[in-house]
């Protein structure tokens, strides 16, 4: 079909003005946050999940690709129309639809913007825990589709450990419900499979997440040390000690003084490395994990901690965490942000490793990451102009992604493998285990209507004859 | 079938595990014999079982400790009984790392005895740790008390191998505590009841073992009161590790049997408390301090430390296990509810046993929602099995569309006249397309499962 008479099924569906053709305005749904990008040949805005559901069979029946999108802020190009089609923006079903305090249970329609989950909660003393650095602009839709992470998911868990119910709508236009609001549902969790399926087996149109209580207490700390290596040593003592932050969270010196001349977060210009450290919960608990983390950070070596006195300060000490890729982005063309994970006792030796990558490719590599957790975000610099230093930049990120699994580690803790990690995923998965995830997406997506060649590797045949995406200006504010 | 076409099927089997794995079936599933029970040692092995039986068309049933195999609807015929028992091997423990890998035939005992020294454990303790594996465990999705603070399985289980009904070692998530990297299969596996695998081995992100708990009790006559008095906690800045209620019956469980008294020289020796008390327990750990700020909030009398709570908390945990003790024909049902509708679940779970002859104990997560019901058939007039079909029909009726209502147990001749699993909110047609996806022939307890 061509897209001048899809747009006009498409009017009809949506409506008039539902519907973007111009090549102008098409450009502006080219690329995600990440550094893949590709051209829809029509975006399209549904209101309803009637609509999702007819836009669907349509597509279907017409063999188009459709992929969908919440704010564009995913890092791994999930939502990036790699094979042309129908872009499908969920910004007009951005709607809270229920809010169930009683049963700490919200039902949002995809696009609802992630904190004004927490802004239409927290005067009842709630929020929703999935805390993305993206999540002034990203979607709930978005969300669940990557298993979305933050810094406080290292004791709250991520997306799928805080959505129980969803409805869907299949690429044949099915609508679907999976799982409710209770904890847990006689069957398949399908409901706990969907999360994190990139987009690949249906369109989530509307959601049940959990609300959690907010914490009566929090301690903000900035431990400051004047080397990488005792940072990193902190981390692992912090959790062999078995205290479990609320975040845990690490910026390398470079990466510090780069945030301090965009934002200016209070984190000392002449330090090796910082962590960020929140502890939350009980009063009386707070207090006590303040005073050990306090005396554990100074016995591996911190030069000195400091704690927010207020809300203000604490707000500013996260203000530089969360601009930081931003703040990367004023100083250079562009960067590649990696996602590895590795155990975090092995935090020490992989930032040497990096640090080794970053000479053999001549490329500045910024370390700020999940620390807690073991998820890494090493920021490599680059200026695309530079075919040289583009295809540096992708050979150090496949480094470093394999020294991660060598240590036991993962190639993605948040940010999905969408078309950036799909030719790495044999890395960690045998072929077996790869055609059984190929048969439980044909389950859902057969014909691969829906976000075609995202997450699996395709097969042998189809990689040859498909163009990998190059990477391009970095022109988001998004971060992880 | 053909002798025959037994003596390949079992040669081969044979060939595969050693003759000494493969052995003659003793224990029964709903009264019907497995023809062997074999016991692979590997992921490999297990999935070159199943092989063999997926190729013959052969009825496969998965079994760790045999602690839930009462549960599901009944099977006609089993040919092999899959024991996971030899995969009982520590596959990695890194404590600093707080990670933990196992076989699927590792105890939950043995889990918890292997982290324990480190002063770290599961946050798992469902029933009859000492015979239920882990892979059983996972299977069933079972739970227990500390499910109300520590989530349940889905949510610290980071990594999941398993073996498909085609012959396939299949691996999903990894040994890091975050991940996202291909579909979350431990999701899938988890509660999927042996239907789409048979899981061989699982990682799990383990927890700090607290240093020091205490366990609150409050006593109310009245449910409403219990349940306010739970609403209190909730809304509270506590963080309890359990919020355990348990009604008057619930609570003659935790502890041996009384003894059968002579009625002729039995007198008590002071008054008897007959007065009904619905109970709610609150599991705190931390300092004294924050012992104390609980004692204050909480308001109530009776605290339970040291052994004391320990068994208490060991008989919640197997409270399902003591009621089937004493009374072989009870039902259990498994109830999966939003927080506001336990009241009302428990209330009609009470009215349907009375309904039915029966009585009731109830326990559970107060406010996770999950409620273990016992329905107990009074000793005068055994019930008929229209009894048990009715009394779940009633339980269920009163719960709301996303509730669960799944019959763990109850007597054979009732179990096949009427649906154990009942309603599922997640669509069947799906669920049902995944597992002719996973095992198009049926060979995984076929005809056991919700959708089959």
């Amino acid at each position: 079909m061509r897209a001048a008479d899809l747009a006009k099924k498409l009017r009809k569906i949506a409506g008039k003005d539902a519907v973007l053709d111009r090549r102008e305005d098409l450009m502006l749904y080219e690329y995600d946050g990440g550094v893949d990008r590709g051209t829809p040949e029509l975006v399209c805005f549904p209101q309803t999940t009637q609509q999702v559901s007819e836009i669907l069979q349509l597509a279907t029946k017409s063999g188009v690709p459709i992929v969908p999108r919440g704010a564009g802020t995913g890092l791994s190009g999930g939502s990036i129309a790699r094979k042309g089609g129908i872009v499908l923006g969920f910004s007009r079903m951005n709607k809270i639809l229920e809010i169930d305090i009683e049963n700490q249970r919200a039902v949002v329609q995809p696009g609802v913007v992630n904190l004004d989950l927490t802004k239409a909660v927290e005067k009842r003393g709630f929020y929703f825990a999935p805390d993305p650095s993206s999540q002034k602009a990203c979607t709930i839709g978005g969300n669940v589709a990557e298993n979305s992470g933050g810094p406080h998911t290292l004791a709250n868990g991520v997306t799928v450990n805080h959505v129980t119910g969803l409805e869907v709508v299949l690429p044949d236009g099915r609508i679907i419900e999976l799982g409710g609001k209770a904890n847990d549902a006689c069957g398949y969790d399908l409901t706990g499979f969907f999360v994190g399926s990139e987009g690949t087996l249906g369109i989530a149109t509307k959601i049940t997440v959990r609300l959690s209580k907010l914490p009566e207490h929090v301690a903000t700390l900035l431990a400051i040390y004047n080397t990488v290596d005792d940072a990193a040593n902190s981390v692992v003592a912090l959790t062999a000690a078995c205290i479990t932050p609320a975040a845990l969270e690490m910026l390398d010196g470079w990466t510090l003084r780069t945030v301090e001349a965009a934002t200016p977060a209070g984190y000392p210009l002449d330090s090796a490395a910082v962590l960020l450290i929140e502890l939350e919960g009980m009063r009386e608990q707070v207090e006590e994990d303040a005073d050990a983390v306090i005396a554990i950070c100074q016995q591996v070596g911190a030069r000195e901690v400091r704690r927010a006195v207020n809300e203000t300060e604490r707000q500013r000490l996260w203000m530089g965490r969360k601009n930081a890729f931003g703040a990367v982005g004023r100083i250079s063309p562009s960067y590649y942000v990696q996602d590895g994970v590795i155990p975090r006792t092995k935090i020490p030796q992989t930032l040497a490793h990096i640090e080794s990558v970053s000479q053999k490719y001549g490329l500045q590599i910024g370390n700020i990451f999940h620390a807690g957790d073991g998820n890494l975000h090493p920021l490599i610099l680059f200026d695309p102009r530079s075919k040289e230093q583009t295809a540096n930049t992708l050979a150090a990120g496949k480094e470093i992604l394999e020294y991660c699994i060598s240590v036991g580690g993962s190639i993605t803790g948040e940010h999905g493998v969408g078309m950036e990690k799909m030719d790495v995923m044999p890395m960690m998965f045998s072929e077996e285990s790869i055609e059984v995830m190929t048969r439980l997406r044909n389950v859902f997506n057969p014909a691969g209507t829906l976000n075609p060649q995202k997450l699996l590797p395709a097969s042998r045949s189809c990689r040859e004859t498909f163009n990998p995406g190059h990477p391009s200006l970095n022109a988001n504010e998004a971060g992880a | 079938m053909l002798t025959s076409s037994i003596d390949t099927w079992q040669s081969e089997l044979a060939s595969i595990v050693g003759q000494a794995n493969i052995f003659a079936s003793t224990t029964d599933i709903d009264g019907v014999r497995p023809e062997i029970t074999v016991a692979p040692a590997s992921a490999e092995e297990t999935a070159a079982v199943l092989r063999v039986a997926n190729d013959n068309g052969l009825c496969v049933v998965p079994a760790g400790g045999m602690t839930k195999q009462g549960m599901g609807d009944a099977m006609p015929h089993i040919d092999i009984l899959l024991s996971t028992w030899r995969l009982d091997q520590v596959l990695h423990y890194d404590p600093g790392d707080l990670t933990f890998g196992v076989g699927a035939g590792v105890t939950l005992g043995h889990v918890q005895r292997t982290l324990a020294p480190h002063k770290q454990f599961l946050p798992f303790d469902a029933m009859q740790s000492a015979r239920a594996t882990v892979g059983g465990l996972l299977a069933t999705n079972a739970h227990g008390p500390l499910k109300h603070f520590y989530g349940g399985v889905r949510d610290y289980c980071i990594g999941i191998e398993f073996a498909t009904a085609d012959g396939k070692v299949v691996k999903g998530g990894g040994r890091v505590v975050k991940n996202v990297a291909g579909y979350d299969l431990m999701k899938l596996l988890i509660g999927s009841f042996g239907t789409l695998g048979v899981i061989t081995s699982a990682n799990f992100k383990v927890f700090p073992l607290p240093q020091q708990t205490r366990t609150f009790v409050g006593n109310f006559s009245e449910l409403r009161e219990a349940l306010d008095f739970r609403d209190v906690v909730r809304k509270s800045a506590l963080t309890p590790l359990c919020l355990e209620i348990a009604s008057p019956q619930a609570q003659e469980y935790f502890g041996q049997a009384p003894e059968a008294r002579n009625p002729d020289l039995y007198a008590p020796r002071a008054q008897v408390d007959v007065r009904p008390q619905w109970n709610v327990y609150v599991r705190a750990a931390g300092s004294e301090r924050v012992l104390e700020r609980y004692r204050q909030e909480l308001g109530v009398t009776k605290e339970v430390a040291g052994r004391e709570e320990a068994e208490l908390w060991q008989w919640i945990s197997d409270f399902e296990l003591n009621v089937i003790a004493r009374h072989h024909n009870a039902m259990i049902i498994y109830v999966d509810v939003p927080a506001t509708d336990v009241g009302s679940a428990i209330a009609a779970a009470v009215k349907a046993a009375l309904d039915n002859s029966c009585m009731t104990a109830v326990l559970g997560r107060a406010a996770a929602g999950a409620v273990v019901v016992a329905i107990i058939p009074l000793a005068v007039g055994p019930p008929s099995a229209m009894h048990y079909a009715n009394a779940a029909s009633a339980l269920r009726a009163a719960l709301p569309r996303d509730a669960s209502a799944v019959v763990a147990r109850c007597p054979l001749e009732a179990k096949t006249r009427f649906n154990v699993w009942g309603t599922s909110p997640t669509n069947t047609v799906a669920m049902r397309a995944v597992r002719e996806a996973m095992d198009p022939r049926g060979t995984l307890n076929r005809g056991r499962f919700v959708i089959s």
